[in-house]
């Protein structure tokens, strides 16, 4: 426990990139905010959905940006400093190595989607039930770890392919498009909705929205369960990669380890 | 006899393919057939010119990368198949600026990599201070590791290829771009570590800090073992030579391989020393060479000349030079 735990949070600070106050307000704060208001303004103006649609999607979406561009700097950035092989001569299991990483980025996230709800609910004017916060923190807490796990796949592809920062810039745009968070589901074209529904966020904004219109945690829950499911998937997967690939180094010397 | 490493007929081939449309592989063999045993406590140098083999060598004893064929033990586990074993008992170290988390203090990289390598938590917090007062970083350990200078990295490197005790240490060249200050106190921390009875496997470039450190040595070229004994028993593949040192300003390249040409010349190198040359000419100790080699060097300026016996550089040079990778080139 204490290297998921301690060994998490050292990991977090000494491989996130934005930690220093301006970069984490500036990029982690305020940018996703931004980004709410925009889609809740342009959906006024098109009348596709109510300021409630954008504003809890783009909350719970606000998480993403540091869970997946995190989970990649959480193995990527091993690279960088050249600490890799020290990382990888440890005799400790990988899988608590590396999943350990991921909740550090997931309680991030979770910050980030509350802080993103409650500004973006007051600049706009939106009511959440006093009794759906309890479920709310939940379902923003599942989706941000959710994504911290597709993060670490995505970082997990890092030990094997140098240039993975341009498929996490890639997935982060597709999170935008295929979670339903700004372009409802039923708009969107059914092998888009398919992988949507394999990507993290989309099941917890849609968890987040039934609580939010009052329809109580029960409601909430399949959908909940689903991300769930999603999230321990990308764990499963991060964990195989990171097996896969570092037994394909020692074989093939594919990683400048050192 | 106890060993801390065995290796049998240990091989590495690199291959790799460039292109796309017209795609080319090659193959590098790095290591071609290493045979080593090393004692439990030794302190074993390897030596080597660029790419001889020598860090592909210790890769493959890390359990960082699997032979391609042979195999190797490192304190009686299996390099290949029981790396969890192997890795609890080894520490590395290698030289450079790189291997740290920069943006963390000493003390946060030294707590994390306690986590990794298993030290027990009631025993990181002494094991950490006892280490910071052995490589001379206390007082120092809350700063950024990227505010540190190359000797300081360099300390906390070994610092923390010792955090879990282990009892083999393998050194990458620790003292590389080490100013000879901060080299020094290197030197004394890893014949220190020696002396409590940790095996270590050296690699460096440099002669005096071989001489000065290992029972014995191994010199490596061409990916082969090309001569394997104590630093005297080295000296006498320079048995038969005498060397001339001549301090130059300008030799060309020209006048290099006419001196290389002479009759009973063995070997002729020129290094830069501040802002001279330093020509080294080793040859038979028969053949008095001075008279021939000053005339070659003719409208060059000159400094001392010096007529001495052989060192352990001058054998590593002969037994390099003797090599089919020397020979050739």
């Amino acid at each position: 426990m204490r290297l998921l735990a301690v060994g998490g949070v050292i990991a977090y600070r000494a491989l996130f990139n934005w930690t220093t106050p301006s970069m984490f307000v500036g990029t982690l704060l305020v940018g996703p905010l931004f980004q709410l208001l925009f889609f809740a303004y342009l959906g006024r103006q098109l009348g596709v959905a109510d300021d409630s649609f954008y504003i809890v999607g783009n909350a719970v979406l606000a998480a993403s940006t540091a869970c997946v561009f995190g989970g990649t700097m959480a193995v990527s950035n091993e690279r960088r400093f050249g600490t890799l092989g020290h990382v990888l001569l440890s005799p400790r299991p990988r899988t608590l190595v590396f999943l350990g990483r991921a909740i550090p980025y997931a309680g991030n996230g979770l910050l980030i989607a509350a802080f993103s709800l409650v500004v973006g609910s007051a600049l706009l004017g939106l009511r959440v039930p006093l009794a759906a916060v309890p479920g709310l923190a939940v379902t923003l807490a599942v989706g941000a770890l959710s994504c911290a796990f597709f993060g670490l796949t995505l970082g997990a592809l890092g030990l094997r392919f140098r240039d993975v920062w341009l498929v996490s810039n890639v997935s982060v745009s597709l999170l935008l498009l295929l979670t339903g968070v700004n372009v409802p589901a039923d708009h969107l074209p059914g092998w888009m909705r398919v992988v949507g529904g394999g990507l993290p966020i989309t099941h917890s904004a849609e968890a987040a929205r039934r609580l939010v219109d009052g329809d109580g945690f029960g409601a909430a829950l399949p959908s909940l369960s689903k991300e769930a499911a999603v999230g321990a998937a990308y764990a499963v997967t991060a964990a195989l990669l990171l097996k896969v690939f570092e037994a394909e180094s020692r074989r093939r010397a594919s990683l400048d380890t050192l | 006899m106890a060993l801390a490493i065995e290796a049998r007929d240990l091989r590495r081939t690199y291959r790799t393919r460039t292109g796309w449309l017209n795609p080319r592989r090659l193959e590098l063999d790095a290591v071609r057939g290493v045979d080593l045993d090393v004692r439990r406590g030794e302190l074993f140098g390897l030596l080597g010119p660029n790419g001889a083999g020598k860090t592909t060598t210790i890769k493959m004893l890390n359990t960082l990368l699997i032979p391609t064929s042979g195999s190797a033990r490192v304190c009686g586990f299996d390099v290949v198949s029981q790396t969890r074993e192997v890795r609890r008992r080894i520490g590395y170290v290698f030289g450079g600026d790189r291997g740290l988390y920069d943006r963390l203090s000493a003390l946060d990289n030294l707590r994390y990599f306690a986590e990794l390598y298993g030290v027990p938590a009631a025993r990181q917090k002494r094991r950490i201070g006892e280490l910071l007062e052995l490589v001379g970083l206390t007082g120092r350990e809350r700063e950024r590791v990227e505010g540190y200078s190359r000797g300081m990295r360099q300390r906390l490197h070994i610092a923390r290829g010792l955090l879990h005790e282990p009892e083999v240490l393998f050194l990458d060249e620790p003292s590389i771009g080490v100013d000879p200050v901060a080299a020094r106190e290197l030197r004394n921390t890893v014949a220190g570590l020696a002396a409590t009875g940790t095996t270590v496997l050296l690699t460096t470039h440099y002669m005096a800090e071989a001489e000065e450190l290992c029972d014995r040595i191994a010199v490596i070229a061409g990916g082969e073992i090309q001569a394997l004994g104590t630093p005297d028993e080295l000296k006498h593949h320079a048995e038969g030579r005498r060397v001339l040192e001549v301090q130059a300003f300008g030799v060309s390249d020209a006048q290099l391989a006419r001196i290389d040409g002479l009759p009973g010349v063995r070997e002729a190198s020129v290094d830069v020393v501040g802002t001279a040359q330093l020509v080294t000419v080793q040859s038979d100790a028969t053949v008095d060479v001075q008279a021939d080699v000053l005339r070659l060097l003719d409208g060059v300026r000159l400094g001392r000349v010096t007529a001495r016996q052989p060192t352990l550089e001058d054998a590593y040079v002969a037994i390099v030079g003797r090599s089919p990778v020397g020979a050739a080139a």
